[in-house]
C-alpha cells in the first residue's frame, strides 16, 4: 500500500512535466473533459470514503487488493508506446473505449494552474488518464510515509499488549480433590532408613566426619628402641641410592678465577656433541645478592625423583687400586744381563733396504743381502766390508752354512738360490769347497721323479758357485745343523712346495705332500725333526719316517717366521698382526704365551744359540730383546722377560726392521734395517 | 626338536625368568594401572634390577619377583584399590549432579597412612638418617615454592613443607650439629652430623621459584608425601631426644611476622628447660602458663607487650645465659670434640642482619655456630642500635651510617667462617666489595691435586689460631674444659707420634730385609738359568759391575719399563691398567687447565 502511495507522488512530478507533451487541444474538450474530472474526482472522493472507511478494516487485512478497481482495464501495458497514436486510451469494465483528454495547451495549463490555489494538490493519472486532485488527509498521510512515520497519526505502534483471555475466576483445569492423608503423616520407610543409619552409625560402621576437621599430627614415636633393633628385617637386596654428588668450587657463586671458563671455551663447548658438553658452566656474581633464582632447580629435583624409582640400581664393585700393582712383577733387568741394549756399530753400504742378514759360525763375518741386488760379508769386529756379490736380483733371504768346515753362503733370489763360496777359511778348505761347489755335467743331478722339474742344480760361472733353478719363486731357506742337507721352501709350488737338498750329493727331493702354502720351513737343531710353518699353523714332521707328528694351532691370522729353542722343545712363532707364540711342544699344541708385542708385522723371531735371549724384530721399527729360561725340570714353566725394546731404525716405504740375527757366542743383535742400515746391538 | 626357551607346561620356570618379571607384566600380575603401581614403588622404595640375562630383551625394565610378591601383600595396595572406586562414586554422583552427595562422598575420601612403611624400609632410626638427602632436599625445595591457590601444589603442603624444613633446622641448631655450608649457584648446601650420619641438603635462594612445565608434579608430590610423614617422624624422634615435645606450638604473633625459625628456637629452648626439670623453675611455669594464655586469647595488645618482654628476658638475662651453659656443659659429656667447636665458634658474639642479606639462612646458621643474631623488624631480641653487636651483616653497595663499634661484613664471610671454623678477617668481606672466592667445603682439595689460592690461606689462618690457641688456656672460663682437651690431645699426639715413628722404622727394617731376601731369590734363579746355559760364570760379577752404572737416560727408560710390564699382562688387566691411566690423566689435565687459566687470569691482570 505505502508502494502504491509513493508512486503516485513520484508521479506527481512527472505529470508537470508531462504535461508540456499535450499541447495541441481545443477549449472544449478541456471543458469537458474537467466536467468528467470533477465526476471522476467525485469518484475518487467516494472511493477515499470508501477506503477511509475501509481503513479500520485494512489495518487487519494488510492487501491492495482491497482497492476499487481502476476505470481502466487495459492492464499494465506500456501506455505512451502502444496507445501513442490511438484516441483511446482504453476500454472501460463495460469495453466501452475511454477516449484520451484533450491535451491542454502548456502555457494555459500553467494559467490554470496559477489561478488555481488547489493546483499543487493535483496530480495527473496517465493510466486512467486523468487528474486527480489529493485531498489534504491524503496529503498528509504522504508527507507521513516520507518523513518515515507510521501513515495514520492515530495509529499507535507501541501498544500496550491487551491479552485475548480472560483468566479471572475461570479455576485450574486439574482436580480438586482433597489432600490424602499420607500426606500428613510421617513416612514408615523413611524412619526406617533413619534407624538403620542411626542403628550403623551407633554400631560404628558409619563414621560422621566434621567436615573442618583439623589435620592433627599424628605422629609418635616409631622407632621404639633402637637397641632391640630389628635385625635384618629388610627383604634382601636392597640397595640405597648413591647420594648425589656434593658440589665442588666450580658450583660456587663466587668460584676461584681459575674454575671460570673463557669466551672461546664456552664457544668451544658449541662444537661438542651434546652428551659431552658440560652440564653446567661456572659463573661468578660478584656479591650474594645479585644471585638469581636457579631455573633449573624443580627440574633437578624431578629428575632425581625419576633416578630414584626408574634406575635399576645394582652394587657395583669399584676397585681403587693402584695401576702399579696390575703390573706383573718381573724379575730385574739388572739380574738378566747381559743382552743387548745399546746401538755399538752400523754396517752402511747398501744402496736399498737390507732383506736378510746372516752370521757365520764363528762369530766374525755377517753375510748381509739386499734389495739393490748385491749380497756382502761384513767383519763384524770393524765394520768392514769384506766381499760383494753382484747378484743381479733382489737377495731375499741369506744364510750360512752352520758348519764351520764349509764356508759357504746360500742367497735366495727370485728363482734362484745361489750357493756361493764366501771364501773364508784355510786353504785345505778351500780347495774342499772348490771341489763341492763343482757340478761337472750341468743337468746331469736333475732328480728323476716328482720333483723333475722342481730344481736344477746348475754351475754359476761368474761367482764360481752353484746355481739351484727353481720351477717357482723361493721363499726362504734354512740349513741343517750339519751342513749338508738344506730346505728351500716355495710357496706357490703345491705338492712341491718343500724341497730338501742335499749339498754333496746335489740331490734333491720333496718329501712332504699335501701342505696348505708353507711361509717357512726349519730344521729340528739337534734331532731328526722338521717344522713347517702354514698360514696358521705349524706342522712337525719325523724325517726319519716321514710323517707328521704334531699339529700347533697358534691362533694367529699370518705366521711370518719361526725360530726354535737351541733345547729343541719350544719354539717361537712371529705374525703378521705382531703377536709373538711361545710353544711348549712337550706341554700343549696350544701356545703357552701370546704376546702382543708390535704394532706392525713381526718380521723375524730369532732365539740366541747359547744365550736364555730371543728377539722380534718388526716393521714398527722396533727389535724386542726378551729373556727366556727354559728348565730342565718339566713341571716348571719357562719363565719369559720382556727386556729391552731398540729403537733406532727409520722407516721406509712402510717398513722397518727386516731381519734379525743373533752372534752366535755372544749377546750381541744384528738387526737389518729398510733404512739400507744394519746395526750391531751389545750389552 | 623344541625351541630354545621351550618350557613344558606345568613346568615351573627357572633362572632369571622366575626371578625377574618385566613392568608391564608386574603390572598386570597386581592388577593395577601404571600409575598405581608407580606410586606404590615410590613408596615402598622398589626400584627396577639388572638380571643377568635379559630374557624379554634389552630395552625392557625389570623388577625383583620377590620385590613384587612383596608388593601384591602390601595393604597399601588394598587401600588404593578403595581409593579408586571411591573415586569413581564422586565422579558418577558429580554426573548425575548429585552435589550433596559427592560432597559426602568426597569426606568420607578413604586415606591410609605411610608409618608402617617407614618403618619397614628404615627398621632403626639411623637408617632413616641415612637416607635423609633427598628427603631434606626435597622439603626444602617445596617449602620454597608459591603458596598460591590454584597452583598444581596444595598451600597445605607447602606450608607443611615449611613447618617441617624449619622444625629440622631448628633442631639441627639448637644441637649445633651444622658442619659445613656452602652457597652454590643452585641454593644453599648444608651438611650436618647427627648420630654420627653425614647429612646433606640443599634449599634454594630465597627467591621466587620457577614451576617449570616439563616436571610431573604427581611424582614429585607422591615421593614428597613419602618424605614429609619421615621427616615427621623423624622430627619428633630428634625432638624427643632432646626433651622437647614435638608438634612445637609457636607464638603466633613471631609466627605473623614469619619468624617462624626464631619462634621455633624459643620454643625448643624453653622447652629444653622445661622437660628434664627436677629443678623446675617458678618463671619457667610462668612462662608456660604465659604461652597458654597467648593461646587462648590471640592477640592483646598489652599481652602482647609483656610477651615481648618476657620473650627478650631469656636472653638477656644472665641467669637463663647461666642455666644455658649449665645445659651446655652437661651435653658435652656425650658429645665430640667437633660439636664443641662449632659451638663456640660464635660464641658471645652478636649479630645483626640486615633487611637485605637472606635471614632465614642466616638465622639458622649463627645460632648453630652459637651466636646471638637479630634482624631488622618487629619482635626481634635486640635492636640495631644495641652496642654490644659485633658484626652486623650488610648486602648493599654503601653503607650509609656506621656503627664504629661493629665489623660491617658480607653475608659470605658467615659462610667462611663456618667452613674454615675460624673467625676470618672482616677486611675481605667489607662493604661495598668484591668479596674473596667462595670456596666449597666438599672438596678435598690434596685428592684432587689442586689447591686454590684462598684455601691455602685459610689453612694458614687455621693454623695460626691453633697456635694462637695452644698457649692461652684462660680465654674464657666456660671454655677452661676445652684447651685443657687440646693439651691432652697434643700430649697424646705426641706420644702417639713417637710410636708411630718407632712402627715405621721396624716396618721400614723388615721391609729391607724382605727385599734383601727377594733379591736374593731372584739372582739366584738367574745363576741356574746362566749355569743351565753353561755360559759366562762371571756374569754375577759383571752384574755387581753393572750396577753401579745404572744411571741411563730416565725418561725413555721408564716408558720401556711401562711398555715391558704391559706387554706381560693379560689382555683385562691391561685393559684396566689403561683405563686408570686414562682417568688420572684426565685429571691431570683438569688440574692442568685449572692452573693454565690461573696463570692467564693474573697474566691479564698484571699485563
Amino acid at each position: 500500500m505505502g508502494k502504491g502511495k509513493y508512486e503516485e507522488s513520484s508521479s506527481d512530478e512527472e505529470v508537470n512535466s508531462s504535461s508540456d507533451v499535450v499541447e495541441a487541444s481545443s477549449d472544449e474538450e478541456v471543458e469537458s473533459s474537467s466536467d468528467e474530472v470533477e465526476a471522476l474526482s467525485d469518484d475518487v472522493e467516494s472511493s477515499e470514503d470508501e477506503s477511509s472507511s475501509d481503513n479500520e478494516k485494512v489495518e487487519e487485512s494488510d492487501s491492495s487488493e482491497d482497492e476499487v478497481a481502476p476505470r481502466n482495464t487495459v492492464g499494465d501495458i506500456p501506455l505512451v508506446e502502444w496507445h501513442k497514436d490511438e484516441e483511446h486510451i482504453g476500454y472501460d469494465i463495460k469495453g466501452r473505449k475511454i477516449k484520451k483528454q484533450p491535451r491542454k495547451d502548456k502555457l494555459a495549463s500553467f494559467i490554470e494552474g496559477a489561478d488555481d490555489p488547489k493546483n499543487w494538490r493535483k496530480i495527473y493519472d496517465e493510466y486512467n488518464d486523468e487528474e486527480i486532485e489529493l485531498t489534504k488527509d491524503e496529503i498528509k498521510i504522504i508527507q507521513r510515509v516520507i518523513s518515515g512515520r507510521t501513515p495514520h497519526a492515530e495509529v499507535n505502534p507501541y501498544e500496550d499488549y491487551v491479552d485475548w483471555f480472560e483468566y479471572e475466576d475461570k479455576g485450574h483445569p486439574l482436580s480438586n480433590a482433597p489432600e490424602p492423608k499420607r500426606r500428613f503423616i510421617p513416612s514408615k520407610w523413611e524412619q526406617k532408613r533413619v534407624a538403620n543409619l542411626v542403628r550403623k552409625i551407633r554400631a560404628g560402621l558409619i563414621k560422621v566426619s566434621d567436615q573442618n576437621k583439623e589435620e592433627e599430627h599424628n605422629v609418635y614415636s616409631l622407632w621404639t628402641d633402637d637397641t632391640d633393633s630389628v635385625e635384618n628385617k629388610k627383604r634382601g637386596g636392597y640397595v640405597p641410592a648413591p647420594k648425589p654428588k656434593l658440589p665442588g668450587h666450580e658450583e660456587a657463586y663466587n668460584p676461584p678465577v681459575e674454575y671460570i671458563p673463557t669466551a672461546e671455551e664456552i664457544n668451544s663447548y658449541e662444537l661438542m656433541y651434546e652428551e659431552d658438553r658440560p652440564k653446567f658452566i661456572p659463573r661468578r656474581y660478584l656479591n650474594y645478592r645479585s644471585v638469581p633464582a636457579y631455573d633449573k632447580g624443580v627440574k633437578e629435583s624431578f629428575d632425581r625423583c625419576l633416578d630414584q624409582y626408574l634406575c635399576p640400581r645394582t652394587r657395583k664393585k669399584r676397585i681403587n687400586i693402584d695401576p702399579e700393582s696390575l703390573k706383573p712383577k718381573l724379575p730385574s733387568r739388572k739380574d738378566l744381563r747381559p743382552y743387548p741394549t745399546t746401538c755399538y756399530l752400523e754396517y752402511r753400504g747398501h744402496m736399498g733396504p737390507v732383506n736378510c742378514i746372516s752370521v757365520d759360525p764363528s762369530g766374525q763375518w755377517l753375510a748381509s743381502g739386499s734389495t739393490d741386488g748385491t749380497a756382502r760379508v761384513w767383519e763384524i769386529e770393524t765394520g768392514r766390508c769384506l766381499k760383494i756379490w753382484e747378484v743381479g736380483e733382489v737377495a731375499r733371504q741369506i744364510c750360512w752354512n752352520p758348519s764351520p768346515d764349509r764356508p759357504i753362503l746360500a742367497v735366495v733370489l727370485e728363482y734362484d738360490v745361489l750357493l756361493l763360496n764366501s771364501g773364508m777359511g784355510d786353504i785345505d778348505i778351500q780347495t774342499k769347497m772348490k771341489e763341492l761347489l763343482h757340478i761337472s755335467e750341468p743337468g746331469a743331478t736333475e732328480d728323476a721323479g716328482d720333483s723333475k722339474s722342481a730344481v736344477t742344480w746348475i754351475q754359476h760361472e761368474k761367482h764360481d758357485g752353484i746355481r739351484m733353478k727353481h720351477f717357482k719363486a723361493v721363499s726362504s731357506i734354512e740349513w741343517h745343523f750339519k751342513g749338508d742337507y738344506f730346505t728351500t721352501v716355495v710357496p706357490s709350488g703345491d705338492s712341491k712346495a718343500i724341497l730338501l737338498h742335499q749339498l754333496s750329493k746335489k740331490h734333491s727331493e720333496t718329501p712332504f705332500r699335501k701342505l696348505g702354502i708353507p711361509v717357512t720351513a726349519v730344521f729340528h737343531p739337534s734331532k731328526k725333526k722338521f717344522f713347517v710353518a702354514t698360514k696358521k699353523f705349524v706342522h712337525v714332521y719325523d724325517l726319519s719316517k716321514v710323517e707328521k707328528i704334531q699339529k700347533l694351532e697358534t691362533g694367529v691370522r699370518e705366521i711370518s717366521s719361526i725360530s726354535i729353542h737351541p733345547g729343541g722343545e719350544n719354539i717361537i712363532v712371529g705374525s703378521k698382526e705382531g703377536k709373538m707364540c711361545w710353544f711348549d711342544l712337550e706341554l700343549s699344541t696350544r701356545p703357552y704365551k701370546t704376546l702382543k708385542v708390535h704394532s706392525k708385522d713381526i718380521t723375524r723371531v730369532t732365539f740366541h744359540r747359547t744365550y736364555p735371549l730371543f728377539a722380534s724384530a718388526s716393521d714398527d721399527c722396533t727389535a724386542y730383546v726378551f729373556h727366556s729360561t727354559v728348565y730342565s725340570d718339566l713341571n716348571q714353566n719357562p719363565l719369559i722377560v720382556p727386556l729391552e725394546i731398540l729403537r733406532g731404525h727409520k722407516p721406509e716405504h712402510g717398513r722397518g726392521v727386516l731381519d734379525c740375527k743373533y752372534h752366535p757366542r755372544q749377546p750381541w743383535l744384528f738387526t737389518a734395517g729398510a733404512d739400507s742400515i744394519i746395526k750391531l746391538y751389545c750389552h | 626338536m623344541p625351541p630354545k626357551h621351550y618350557r613344558a607346561p606345568g613346568k615351573k620356570k627357572e633362572g632369571n625368568a622366575a626371578k625377574y618379571i618385566t613392568r608391564t607384566k608386574a603390572t598386570k600380575y597386581l592388577q593395577v594401572s601404571l600409575n598405581t603401581f608407580r606410586k606404590l614403588c615410590i613408596l615402598k622404595g622398589i626400584f627396577p634390577r639388572v638380571p643377568k640375562k635379559k630374557f624379554e630383551g634389552n630395552h625392557k625394565t625389570y623388577y625383583s619377583m620377590k620385590d613384587i610378591t612383596f608388593l601384591a601383600h602390601e595393604p597399601l595396595l588394598e587401600k588404593l584399590r578403595q581409593k579408586r572406586a571411591h573415586e569413581k562414586k564422586v565422579k558418577k554422583a558429580k554426573a548425575r549432579k548429585n552435589k550433596e552427595l559427592a560432597e559426602r562422598l568426597l569426606n568420607r575420601m578413604p586415606t591410609y597412612k605411610l608409618d608402617r612403611l617407614i618403618l619397614e624400609r628404615y627398621p632403626t632410626f639411623v637408617d632413616a638418617l641415612r637416607d635423609l638427602d633427598d628427603c631434606l632436599t626435597m622439603v626444602h625445595l617445596f617449602a620454597s615454592l608459591p603458596a598460591v591457590e590454584g597452583e598444581r601444589i596444595q598451600v597445605k603442603r607447602i606450608h607443611n613443607c615449611r613447618r617441617l624444613s624449619q622444625e629440622w633446622q631448628a633442631f639441627i641448631s639448637r644441637t649445633h650439629s651444622l658442619r659445613k655450608t656452602f652457597i652454590s649457584v643452585k641454593g644453599i648446601y648444608y651438611q650436618a652430623e647427627v648420630q654420627g650420619q653425614k647429612i646433606t641438603w640443599l634449599t634454594p635462594h630465597a627467591l621466587q621459584q620457577v614451576l617449570t612445565d616439563d616436571v610431573d608434579f604427581n611424582i614429585m608430590l607422591t615421593f614428597l608425601e613419602f618424605y614429609e610423614t619421615l621427616l615427621g617422624f623423624v622430627n619428633f624422634k630428634l625432638y624427643n631426644s632432646i626433651n622437647v615435645k614435638y608438634p612445637p606450638i609457636l607464638d603466633p604473633r613471631l609466627e605473623a611476622l614469619a619468624a617462624e625459625l626464631y619462634a621455633l628456637f624459643r620454643y625448643v629452648a624453653t622447652g629444653s628447660t622445661r622437660k628434664p626439670a627436677e629443678n623446675q623453675s617458678i618463671s619457667s611455669t610462668e612462662e608456660k602458663k604465659d604461652s597458654d594464655e597467648k593461646m587462648d586469647t590471640c592477640v592483646n595488645e598489652s599481652d602482647l607487650q609483656l610477651a615481648q618482654l618476657q620473650h627478650q628476658l631469656p636472653s638477656n638475662e644472665p641467669g637463663a645465659l647461666m642455666q644455658l651453659l649449665e645445659d651446655s656443659n652437661n651435653d658435652d659429656d656425650d658429645v665430640d670434640q667437633d660439636t664443641i667447636e662449632c659451638k663456640t665458634l660464635f660464641k658471645n658474639l652478636k649479630f645483626f642482619l640486615s633487611r637485605e642479606v637472606p635471614r632465614e639462612a642466616l638465622l639458622f646458621i649463627i645460632p648453630a655456630f652459637g651466636g646471638v643474631v637479630s634482624w631488622e623488624g618487629e619482635g626481634t631480641p635486640f635492636e640495631e642500635t644495641d652496642e654490644d653487636i659485633a658484626y652486623q651483616i650488610v648486602d648493599r653497595p654503601t653503607q650509609g651510617h656506621k656503627f664504629l663499634s661493629r665489623h660491617y661484613v658480607q653475608p659470605q664471610w658467615v659462610f667462611d667462617c663456618v667452613n674454615a671454623r675460624i673467625i676470618l678477617p672482616a677486611d675481605a668481606y667489607m662493604v661495598g666489595m668484591v668479596p674473596p672466592p667462595h670456596l666449597s667445603p666438599f672438596v678435598d682439595d690434596e685428592a684432587e691435586g689442586y689447591m686454590p689460592e684462598y684455601a691455602e690461606a685459610i689453612k694458614q689462618l687455621q693454623a695460626t689460631a691453633k697456635k694462637n690457641v695452644m698457649p692461652l688456656p684462660d680465654l674464657d672460663n666456660q671454655d677452661l674444659a676445652d684447651p685443657q682437651n687440646l693439651i691432652a690431645d697434643g700430649v697424646m699426639d705426641r706420644t702417639q707420634a713417637n710410636e708411630a715413628a718407632e712402627e715405621r722404622q721396624k716396618l721400614q727394617l723388615l721391609e729391607k730385609q724382605y727385599h734383601d731376601e727377594l733379591k736374593m731369590e731372584m739372582s739366584g734363579i738367574t745363576y741356574s738359568a746362566t749355569l743351565s746355559n753353561k755360559k759366562s760364570e762371571n756374569s754375577g760379577s759383571e752384574e755387581m759391575q753393572h750396577k753401579d752404572e745404572v744411571v741411563v737416560p730416565v725418561s725413555t727408560e721408564k716408558n720401556d719399563e711401562d711398555d715391558r710390564a704391559k706387554l706381560y699382562m693379560s689382555r683385562k688387566k691391561r685393559g684396566l691398567y689403561e683405563a686408570i691411566e686414562i682417568s688420572n690423566q684426565r685429571k691431570k689435565d683438569k688440574v692442568a687447565l685449572l692452573k693454565e687459566r690461573k696463570r692467564k687470569a693474573l697474566a691479564s691482570k698484571s699485563g
